[in-house]
Parts: structure tokens; sequence; C-alpha cells
């Protein structure tokens, strides 16, 4: 696919008239509430996944996840408002909440040129849950009329809208596991196009329901790892038995350059590149070779106008399933040649579990924690190596490396496939 | 594969080349198209469940529909609402008679639902109650996440370009409609295959959307109960089906000798940020997505000749549509017609069916119209095409969706030539 060797380096110009930048970023996860806590527990190679108590777990295959801890809905959100909003939109407000106010926007001045696109794989599973157990045990007319507008998937992009007042573009993109990169990618697109000045944009996902986990499991998706479950999640790693379901939520603000310079904001990083393919192949098994994974590695390096050997630092899907890491490993090579081995990558769902829709959003803001930091975060969860995963994956131990452009991965059920590129605050010019 | 073109951007007119519909009223758009403008209904009984103790006991369901024409093992691993997916793309696709040779890694796969697979999700969870954890099916989870609408069209298709669900409730279909024409405008993919689908006539969805008093009660009289626009409008219908057209760009369209329906001439996604299912008394945000689309377009509100309206034909929808559509066109509002009261309201769907109607008007010079229509509404003061179908040869047409949410969508469509 493509010879690093001898492809041009970066061009001076970058390649699209509207640059975009991340101006704020808010995260809620198993690993923190905040994305302080949340990068902290990161870059210490601490896991969040913990037994499952969001419902009785005794029956089912799996009995860990990775949950939420210590988030009271009612004291954030209002003792009345919370109980309108499923736990997904619960999320995606919070996290949205801490995104915007670090960017230290005032949507009000301009409210029709800030939209907002919140992914989610599933939308309000919970609600869904609870609806279809009322109609069985109770009968039709006992369903609540906020049954609708909590279970829909796009209402965490609506709710958020109406807790900022944002009137801009407004949807949910849908693509199983990689929804809200996604959404960040089509954000980028919108932004670049002048339909938009600013987008609140990430994913939320609370899937630790009994549906969620007995659907993964009857598919064989996720690790039964029961009597070890910080060590269940190893991505990469010989002995990776599947999955671990986890919950939260991750959203940016993304904001044209230009905007953010005149009103002085504080520039977190760029979003440098993205593009978007499809296996064609299978519901669920990603395409063979790792071909479509690895064409949206080629395509968003091309978007981003960068050559591959620009790329020092890969936060990879590496869900810890037996399929994914080979195909992943598979497309990477693909993509980079043998300048694969030379980049460190990593899957921070060994800390953080699988966040569904959410984790295309979360790896973003740990990427671009990682390039302000100078700290690469590791796969923990390393014990036995496996030959056909045989790039550097930064075992167990965080690394001392200062990236300054770094590529972030997602795949889905569906055969969805987005590559994103993120560069560092350090390369954003501070006037123009 | 072709990266050099990911960032070749056209000189942006995008059209559509193909439609392909699955509804109420027909198995395909020839068949929905006729039975629309003839003024028919495909309102009836509910049949796909026991709905006897529910207080809405009708609804537009497809009829005749024989899913194992998408193959006897296929069938049986997508839920209703890919199903109608995958018939509805096949239709618009054939209909497109698109190049053998154009690369699959350019042609982009979107459609918009509300729900995806809800029914199979719901049956799934009533068997875990019942049965306990260890029954769940594993096609379960893949039949069931919305975004597998998408892609199992690029399966069948072997479409390997861009690839998501668009999920903003009632207005999805017609964001599909918007961002695949985006994706031509920006070079991202030649082909674009969008549209909308949605198959929610089971049990919770009818309780949900009962417990809102969103649906019409009138059970004694299916045919006649959506009345949009009408006075005595007392609420929707659910209805089921998909709606999908192939987009491409103008110039390469034209090239390759494609017969050009309608080119997308103006299109906007607004939020009313307001309130999670209510519409604010004025319509902002549908206000401001007309303008924004008439904007775009190039055109004046003059220059509209028909609105197919969301038109649900619930109090609140119809009366902030009438007025929203009153603040733009003023004194001079064109004919307006819902077409909910013939399919039902598709949810996910709706914006893509609509859409489908509105170009189908302007290419036949027909206005399709609005169906049980008595008792004019002096807070409506549209005309909204009462009951049969009127020949008026019209140069541009527009479609409105609303969705829970705060969601707007507005496409403008004009002739081709």
């Amino acid at each position: 696919m493509s010879d690093s060797s001898t492809t041009p380096t970066s061009p001076a110009a970058p390649p699209h008239a509207r640059r975009v930048v991340v101006t704020g970023m808010g995260a809620i996860c198993a690993v923190g509430n905040d994305v302080p806590a949340v990068w902290d527990a990161i870059k210490s190679g601490r896991s969040g996944i913990a037994p499952i108590t969001r419902f009785d777990g005794t029956g089912y295959e799996t009995t860990f996840a990775g949950e939420v801890k210590g988030f009271d809905p009612a004291a954030t959100l209002g003792r009345k408002e919370h109980r309108r909003l499923d736990r997904y939109s619960q999320l995606a407000i919070v996290a949205a909440r801490e995104a915007v106010a670090q960017a230290g926007i005032d949507i009000a001045a301009d409210p029709t040129r800030v939209g907002v696109m919140i992914g989610s794989a599933m939308g309000g599973m919970e609600t869904l849950e609870a609806g279809v157990e009322t109609v069985v045990t109770q009968g039709p007319k006992r369903v609540s009329p906020f049954f609708m507008p909590m279970m829909l998937p796009n209402m965490a992009s609506g709710n958020v809208a109406i807790d900022l007042g944002a009137k801009g573009p407004n949807f949910a993109a849908v693509s199983a596991c990689a929804s809200s990169a996604h959404a960040i990618g089509e954000s980028l697109q919108m932004i670049r196009d002048g339909r938009a000045d600013v987008i609140v944009a990430g994913g939320s996902e609370a899937p630790i329901t009994r549906m969620g986990v007995a659907g993964f499991n009857a598919m064989g998706a996720l690790s039964t790892r029961n009597d070890d479950p910080a060590g269940a999640s190893r991505p990469f790693d010989a002995g990776r038995d599947g999955f671990v379901l986890a919950e939260g939520a991750a959203v940016i603000v993304m904001e044209e350059l230009q905007h953010a310079l005149d009103r002085g904001a504080t520039i977190l990083g760029e979003v440098r590149g993205y593009a978007t393919t499809d296996d064609a192949n299978h519901m669920v098994q990603p395409g063979p070779g790792g071909e479509g994974i690895a064409r949206a590695m080629a395509l968003a390096l091309a978007d981003a106008g960068l050559a591959p050997t620009d790329i020092q630092y890969i936060n990879a899907h590496g869900t810890s399933t037996q399929l994914n890491e080979k195909l992943e490993t598979e497309g990477l090579k693909k993509a980079f040649g043998d300048h694969a081995y030379q980049i460190p990558l990593s899957s921070t769902k060994s800390m953080t579990g699988h966040l569904l829709g959410t984790a295309g959003s979360l790896e973003a803001v740990i990427t671009l924690c990682a390039m302000r930091d100078g700290i690469l975060p590791p796969t923990i969860n390393q014990v036995t190596p496996d030959p056909d995963c045989d790039l550097d994956c930064i075992p167990n131990v965080a690394r001392a490396v200062q990236a300054t452009v770094a590529m972030s991965n997602s795949m889905g059920f569906g055969g969805h496939n987005v590559s994103l590129i993120f560069g560092a605050a350090s390369t954003v010019p501070t006037s123009r | 594969m072709h990266p050099s073109r990911e960032t070749r951007a056209t000189g942006g007119r995008v059209v559509v080349t193909g439609m392909g519909t699955i509804s109420a009223l027909g198995l395909d758009l020839p068949t929905t198209w006729a039975a629309l403008i003839a003024g028919e209904t495909g309102i009836a009984p509910i049949t796909r469940f026991d709905a006897t103790d529910f207080p809405t006991t009708f609804a537009a369901e497809v009829k005749g529909f024989d899913p194992t024409v998408l193959g006897r093992k296929e069938h049986r691993r997508m839920d209703r609402a890919t199903q109608f997916a995958v018939v509805a793309a096949r239709e618009a696709v054939a209909a497109a008679k698109l190049d053998p040779s154009q690369p699959p890694e350019r042609i982009a796969v979107l459609v918009g639902t509300a729900m995806g697979g809800i029914e199979t999700y719901s049956e799934n969870v009533r068997l875990l109650l019942n049965q306990g954890p260890r029954r769940i099916s594993p096609f379960a989870v893949p039949m069931a996440i919305p975004n597998m609408a998408p892609g199992c069209v690029a399966i069948d298709l072997g479409a390997k370009g861009p690839n998501f669900a668009i999920a903003s409730s009632f207005t999805g279909g017609a964001n599909a409609i918007v961002e695949g024409a985006r994706l031509i405008a920006d070079g991202r993919a030649d082909v674009a295959i969008v549209g909308g689908t949605e198959a929610p006539i089971c049990d919770i969805v009818s309780a949900g959307f009962a417990a809102m008093g969103a649906l019409s009660d009138r059970n004694d009289d299916p045919q006649h109960a959506v009345k949009p626009f009408d006075l005595r409008r007392n609420g929707c219908v659910l209805g089921e089906g998909s709606a999908m057209l192939v987009l491409e760009d103008h110039d390469r369209a034209t090239a390759r000798g494609a017969t050009i329906l309608a080119e997308i001439a103006g299109m906007a996604n607004t939020a009313d940020a307001f309130h999670q299912v209510a519409l604010p008394d004025d319509g902002e945000g549908l206000v401001r997505a007309m303008r924004l689309a008439v904007g775009k377009a190039g055109i004046t509100p003059e220059d509209i000749g028909y609105i197919n309206a969301h038109g649900t034909a619930t109090e609140m929808n119809d009366r902030v549509e009438a007025a929203a559509i009153h603040t733009v066109f003023g004194a001079r509002t064109p004919p307006v017609s819902s077409t909910k009261a013939a399919t039902g309201h598709t949810l996910g769907a709706a914006g893509a069916l609509e859409a489908v109607i509105a170009i189908e008007a302007l290419r036949t010079g027909t206005l399709p119209p609005t169906r049980n229509h008595d008792n004019e509404d002096p807070g409506i003061a549209l005309d909204v095409i009462p009951n049969i179908s009127r020949p008026a040869r019209i140069g541009a047409a527009m479609s409105n969706s609303m969705g829970f949410g705060g969601h707007n969508t507005v496409l403008i469509f004009t002739r081709p030539d």
C-alpha cells in the first residue's frame, strides 16, 4: 500500500483551508470521572475493570465490566432532570460540560454556528430493557411517556444541544464501535466545509445491562476471565480471550483554527486527518488481511497531507479479541510497511475496557493527552507475546516520548473502519 | 484504491440517479407512487403483533413482502429494518444503472434510522426475561444495532466507501441524503447510496408512542384516522419501510450518460436546543433550516412549487410547522401536503421516503394529496392539496423533516435541466 521510504514528507502548507483544532476535552469512564483523573490512571497503567454492580450478574458467563464509579446523576444533573435521561445521555452531558468549560466558549454568543454530534452504538439500552419488562409484566399501558425520548440513540446528541444551547448541525453517527470516531471525523469535514465553526463531538455508551452482557456473551465476544477482572483485557497478548464491556462518554470541542485564535482559546491539539472505509465483507468479522482499516489509514494520511513516517504513535482499536488484533496488525503492516515496527502503539482498552460507541472519542482524548505530556500510554496485561501481533505495543509501562503526530483507529461490527490523525498543540500556529 | 482522490472536491452539484422504496403502499417505487397519487392509504389493523390491549390497534405495515428474496439463510440474520433497506437499495441501484467499472471503494452507504433493529432487540429482551441470559441468539446484537442497515447494504452491493448510520430520530433519512450529498461534493465518494429505514411496528414502540399521546386512537376507522393539518387531527400512526437514493456528482453522472432524476439544490440541518420532544411555537429551528436550504439553493422562496411537509398529524407538529412555513414564505405559501396519511410515519425512513415523493412530484408534474382532509383548521391556513392529487409543473420541491431531540432537516430538489 505504501512505501514509506519513497513517500514525500509532510508538505509545508496544510491541505485544507480551514484547519480544525481541539479546545476542550471531557471524559467519564471506568478509570476516572474527568479528563485529569482518566489520564492519570491511563499513564499509570491502572485498570478500571471490576465485578459488575449495575445489575445482578449471577448466571451470566461474564461477571465483570468497566463501570463508571462514584457518579451521582441526581447531584450533577438535577433530581428531576436526571430521571428523564437514560444513563448514556447523563454521561454525555457530563463529558460535554467538562469539555465546554475547558474550552471557555460562549455558545450563546453565536449558537447557530455550534453543532453537536454524539455517536452511540446502542443508545438507551437500560431504558429499552426496562420498557420491554414493563410491557411484559404490567402491560402496554404502563409504559412511561419518557420511554421513547430516553431510549432513542440520537438523544444524547439532542440532550447535549439542549443543555448547551447549541443550535447548529446535530445528529448521532452510529457505526457500532466506530461511532464516535465517525462523529469526530464528520465534524472535521463539517467545519472544513464551513457548515459550523464549533462542534461538540464525541460518543456516549451505557451498555452494562443484562441484555448488553448476555448479547455479547452469546457471540463469544467477551472475556470470561471472571477470576481476574483487572487482568482480563489484554489486547495483543496471546492469552486474550475477548473484550471487556465498558461504559462512559468522551467529548471534545472542535473549533476552526482562526475562530479559536480570535477568542484567545488555549489550543490542545489539532484534528489533522480523517478517513472512513467499509469492509463490505461480513456482519461482524473484519475483512481479510485488515484491508479495510489499512485503506482507512492510507486515506487519512492523504487527507492530512502526511507520510506514513510522520506518525509517531498509534492508539489502536485493540479490543482484546483474537481476531481483531490479528487483522489489525496485518492492516497496520499493510498501511505502514516495515515502518510499522518503528511506531509505538497501544490499546488503552486494556485499562478502560471497550466503551463501544465511545471508544473512538475516548481514545482521541487519550491521544491528545499523550502528545500534550510527552507520555505514550501502555498496553497493560502483557504476559505472553503473540507472534501474530509482533508490533511494539508499549507493554505494561508508559513511555516518555514526545510525539507530535498520532493516529487513532476504530473498527466496528458492520465492517466500519475509521482512522483519525491528531497533531500536538505545538504544531499549531498561535497567530495567523 | 485511490487515496489521491480523497480530497478531490467536485463542482459541488449533486444529483439523484436512482431511487427505490418499500412502504405500506407498495413493494417498490412505481407501486408506491401510483397508490399515493390515487389517494390510497396503507394504514390498516396491526398484524405484526397482537395489539388487542394496545391504545392504538392500527399501523401502516408493508404487505406481501417475502424476505427470502434476500436469501434463505441471509434474511434470517437481518432485522426487518435491515431487510427493507437492502431491498430499497437494490431497486435504487438497479434504476441508476451504475457503471460496472465503478470502483467499490468509492461507493458510500449512509442510512438513517431512528431505532435500528428494535424488534430483534425487544424479542431478545423478552427471551432473557423468560429464559435467562444464556438463551440469547448470537445474532441478537448484530441484528439489533442501527448501523447494520448500512453495513448489510454495503455487503449486498459490495460498497467499500464511507459507511455509517445516522440517528436523528425522524430526520435520519433526510440527514443521510444531506451527508451523502456532502460526501460527493467533497470528493470523498463517487456514488452515495443514501436513505432511511425503519421497522417499528412492535409492541414496545407502539406502547411507547401511545404513552406520549402521539398516536391517533381512532381504532374504529384506521383508513381515516390520520388527518394531517386537519382540525380534527389527533396523532400519527406508525409506519414501516425504506427509501434509498443513488447520489452522484452532476458532471460524472452526465458523462456516463445516467438519467438524472433531480438535483439536490439545497439542504440544511439545524437543532432547536429547546426540548426533548416539544417544539418551540414559532418553529425557529425549522424556519432557520428552510431559510438556509433556500439560500444554499441560490433561489428565493417563491421558486418553491411544492412542500412535502413533515405533517405528522399531531396537534403540535402541524401547528408549528404551518407557522414556520408562513414565516418563511409570507403571503405566498406554496401547495403543501403531508403524505403520512398514506404511508404512516415511517420515523427514520420518513425523510428519505418523502424526498423520493418530492422528486417524483417534480418529475411527473403531479402533487400528491393530503388524505383525510375534511375540516379546515384556521390555525393552519395552508393549501394542503386536500384529498385529490393535483397536476402542477414545478421547478423546485422542498421536503421538511423534524424529530425528537430537536432536529430539523430541509432538502430542496430541482429539475435537472
